[in-house]
């Protein structure tokens, strides 16, 4: 029973408890020849990807915190914990894992290392790929093997932690991961201020934002339509998140005051901003460097409008975000065009209607390297595939 | 089989006569790195001047099935450098930086662009380039991504892996290709990521695209002295967990502070100290008194003698050569020097220190620390004479004593110097036969003939269908 793209019911699930479980699980995948769709919490939607699977592995029962020492400042987790779980261990510490990716803390670590996904900390604090820093995976062989390690710096052997973040599960099932945190700032502050929409005040506004001495953790535009659902009027504005003890959060707060007509916004409006997306969207990524990027933001801000969603964008990492509510594949008229070449930058689809895939991303992980990459650890291809939105038989 | 003086003769015609080193008098030269107690000698030696240069001698090599070692400026601490009757590929030569891009933030350099020659090109424009090795002087960016190098700063700021954006590599085979993305995000595999830190058995880059990092508006250099390793190890404990991040966290021991301060690099540490802290703040001015404050009161509470701050740039300039010349100041203790390298999680810290200098007095030895304490990265330098025997033996049974313990604290073998041919025999501390076979599995995606750094990083063992790593098939 294969499941066509974009099908609504899923294969037969499994719920391994342990990582003995997992071997199990995928040493009777390669027995039987029988691809397995893996997936975390569930909470991160089916984003569209066309994964043809007959059975589905599901890492909820696979959760726990293993090993956290707080003044070790490191944590390691069974890949299904919620980052609730983890958050609410930490700060009982003053200390947090500032990943606070893209939908919510209902999610698992797992898929949050899988995916590679950041959030709107990820321009001053870092991705999975600096965050994470050790790996425990049932590679598709079978095998289990470990990266890395429990320590902030550690350079022995190959790097397999870099190479399973961001794979999408294509190379292993990750069973265990280890991560830094951070302590958590004295003080912190949310302020919001206007944004112009005309190309060259906006050049200039975002210099003058890059020059200020100021060290945001998150600096982020988002598109009237954003703002209006965040309660912060029904322009475009920028959001920054100040941190730092109370000297330096006043001098910032000053400074930016020095940029216009800021109001003050109560720090929910993070989460508010990570859980805006609709449970069935479709979201591009354009990234960009740092001279283009006023350019990326008002093509990004267009997209959205003519696709009837939103945008909002990372300063800190000139990457911009279209989050539009269709996923039947049925886009307004026009929209396709502007998702196929609204820029020249790095487009990267995060979620699509599934019918659009093979229209819009096909993957990109078919150099040499890659292909190989995938054939050492996955030989019998059985994990997620197609979710690289690679072909495949 | 490959006759060596045909292969000379036709590296000599593209790279020029001066290029190439082809007589055993000449290559002795380049029989060692910066790790004592290893000695390889190469066949051949062969010094590319252009990309073009590289390019076509890597091909050639490929062309004739030989293996060849990567090297940059040849101060790595793992003898992952050496050549063992294989061809040598000295980078030193290709010293260019090819562009600085001020906006963007980003330089593209050669690979033997010298490290701090990058932050001092970056300087005119309030950037530098992060990662600080200690041998930053001499060591080379194409060196720092084979090792992904840390340093002092990487406390705050992240080692080499944080810091690289592309690099355009040549596969052992000769293809070029492009990894990571200097213009914005990427999706699939991290291959850069997996390049960076695979000690020259990957390939070689032929260029690397950087981050640069802004100057921070302030910086305070606070220097704490302590009658006992154990304070020094719990005011590290205590700041870490506190939540201040300093941009670096260093210890020295009185061994270590002694020989400093006897040699041309005395940088005003009292001498009579058990331990001193290095401890750096920086960042935005606003609010920068307030955690030196916070960082000087722990140190006391720990039992910090004294605190001072530098007064001025010069001050905090002296203070920090001091650190980062310590192991050369140790030139003047004994002849020879094993620097080692291990990570420990930092709480382990006080205990792990004890634990060495237990096992230092049981095996007859001196281990002088100065270390990354802030991230746990031990250095236990251990000075004695090659050319005593019995002291060797002791020497290489306490490095195992010591990596046994770093591991059984929940630690690693090494946080910045790499595995090359020092520490194969530890690999197995720490992986397992299927984690260290996989690792094998991702060099051949890079390299399936494996004739790149032939024998370093994963033991050959390791990889069941290997005979031994792979020689050159010289014929007389």
């Amino acid at each position: 029973m294969t499941v066509p793209p974009g099908a609504t019911s899923s294969p037969p699930a499994s719920s391994p408890t342990s990582t003995a479980d997992v071997r199990d699980i995928v040493g009777e995948a390669i027995a039987h020849k029988t691809p397995v769709r893996i997936v975390g919490r569930g909470t991160w939607l089916n984003a569209g990807r066309p994964v043809e699977a007959v059975r589905q592995v599901s890492l909820d029962g696979l959760s726990g915190i293993v090993d956290y020492t707080p003044g070790d400042l490191t944590l390691t987790a069974r890949a299904g914990t919620t980052l609730a779980e983890i958050a609410r261990a930490t700060a009982d510490h003053g200390q947090w894992l500032a990943l606070e990716p893209w939908g919510g803390d209902a999610g698992s670590l797992g898929a949050t290392a899988a995916t590679a996904t950041a959030g709107p900390m990820s321009g001053a604090l870092g991705t999975p790929r600096d965050t994470v820093i050790g790996i425990e995976v049932v590679a598709g062989s079978g095998k289990l093997v470990r990266g890395g390690g429990r320590v902030v710096k550690n350079v022995a052997g190959f790097d397999l932690t870099r190479l399973m973040v961001g794979a999408w599960g294509t190379l292993g099932i990750l069973t265990e991961v280890s991560v830094r945190l951070r302590g958590l700032p004295e003080q912190e502050a949310t302020l919001a201020l206007p944004v112009p929409n005309a190309p060259a005040p906006l050049a200039e506004f975002v210099t003058r934002l890059r020059s200020a001495p100021i060290a945001p953790l998150g600096l982020e535009i988002v598109s009237g339509r954003l703002a209006a659902r965040l309660g912060l009027g029904q322009q475009a504005v920028v959001v920054a998140r100040l941190a730092g003890n109370t000297d330096a959060v006043t001098a910032q707060r000053a400074a930016l005051g020095g940029l216009g007509d800021v109001l003050e916004v109560p720090d929910g409006v993070w989460t508010a901003i990570r859980t805006a997306e609709p449970a069935e969207a479709t979201v591009v990524r354009f990234s960009s460097t740092v001279a283009r990027f006023h350019e990326v933001w008002l093509a990004a801000d267009r997209l959205a409008t003519a696709g009837d969603g939103y945008a909002h964008a990372s300063v800190l990492r000139s990457s911009a975000r279209v989050v539009l509510a269709h996923n039947d594949g049925a886009l307004p008229d026009g929209v396709l065009e502007l998702l196929r070449g609204a820029t020249r930058d790095t487009r990267i689809f995060e979620r699509l209607p599934a019918p659009l895939w093979p229209v819009l991303a096909p993957s990109r992980a078919t150099d040499r390297l890659s292909t190989g990459v995938r054939a050492a650890f996955d030989p019998h291809h059985l994990l997620n595939p197609g979710i690289l939105g690679e072909a495949h038989a | 089989m490959t006759h060596a003086a045909d292969l000379a003769d036709r590296l000599t015609e593209i790279v020029g006569p001066r290029g190439v080193l082809r007589r055993a008098g000449e290559l002795v030269v380049y029989r060692s790195d910066g790790l004592p107690g290893y000695s390889k000698q190469p066949r051949l030696a062969v010094f590319p001047r252009t990309r073009d240069e590289l390019v076509a001698v890597v091909r050639l090599l490929a062309d004739q099935r030989v293996p060849f070692v990567p090297r940059g400026a040849g101060t790595g601490l793992s003898g992952g450098a050496l050549a063992d009757d294989v061809v040598l590929v000295g980078l030193n030569r290709l010293t260019r930086i090819l562009s600085i891009d001020p906006v963007e933030r980003l330089a593209v350099v050669e690979p033997g662009v010298v490290n701090v020659a990058l932050t001092r090109a970056a300087t005119p424009y309030g950037l530098h380039y992060a990662p600080d090795p200690s041998s930053q002087a001499a060591c080379t960016i194409g060196g720092n991504v084979a090792e992904n190098a840390g340093g002092p700063h990487c406390l705050k700021y992240g080692v080499t892996l944080n810091h690289v954006r592309a690099i355009t590599a040549i596969l052992p085979d000769g293809e070029i290709v492009r990894l990571g993305n200097a213009e914005g995000e990427v999706e699939g595999y991290d291959l850069l990521g997996a390049f960076i830190g695979s000690e020259g058995c990957f390939g070689i880059a032929l260029d690397v695209t950087v981050k640069l990092s802004p100057n921070p508006q302030a910086i305070r250099t606070l220097l704490a002295d302590f009658t006992s390793v154990d304070a020094a190890a719990r005011a590290t404990s205590e700041i870490i967990a506190s939540g201040i991040l300093p941009a670096a966290l260093e210890m020295m021991d009185a061994a270590t502070i002694r020989a400093v301060e006897a040699s041309i690099y005395a940088a005003g540490y009292p001498v009579d100290a058990e331990a001193i802290l290095l401890i750096e703040v920086d960042g935005l001015e606003a609010g920068l008194e307030a955690d030196v404050a916070r960082v000087e009161a722990m140190c006391s509470a720990a039992g910090a003698r004294t605190v001072r701050v530098a007064r001025d740039d010069a001050e905090r300039a002296r203070l920090w050569q001091g650190r980062k010349k310590a192991f050369g100041a140790m030139g003047r203790v004994s002849s020879h020097l094993v620097v080692q390298d291990a990570v420990i999680p930092r709480t382990r810290l006080p205990d792990i220190l004890a634990a060495i200098r237990e096992i230092a007095e049981r095996q007859r030895i001196t281990v002088c620390n100065v270390f990354h304490a802030g991230d746990g990265n031990l250095h236990p330098n251990i000075g004695y004479d090659a050319n005593d025997p019995d002291e060797q033996a002791r020497v290489h049974a306490a490095m195992r004593e010591i990596m046994a313990a770093c591991v059984a604290a929940g630690g690693t073998i090494t946080g910045e110097h790499g595995i090359g041919l020092d520490k194969l025999d530890y690999m197995s501390l720490i992986f397992s036969e299927d984690s260290l076979a996989a690792m094998c599995r991702l060099r051949e995606v890079f390299d399936p003939a494996r004739r790149a750094n032939p024998g370093k990083v994963v033991p050959v063992h390791s990889c069941r269908e290997w005979h031994g790593a792979p020689r050159a098939a010289w014929s007389a």
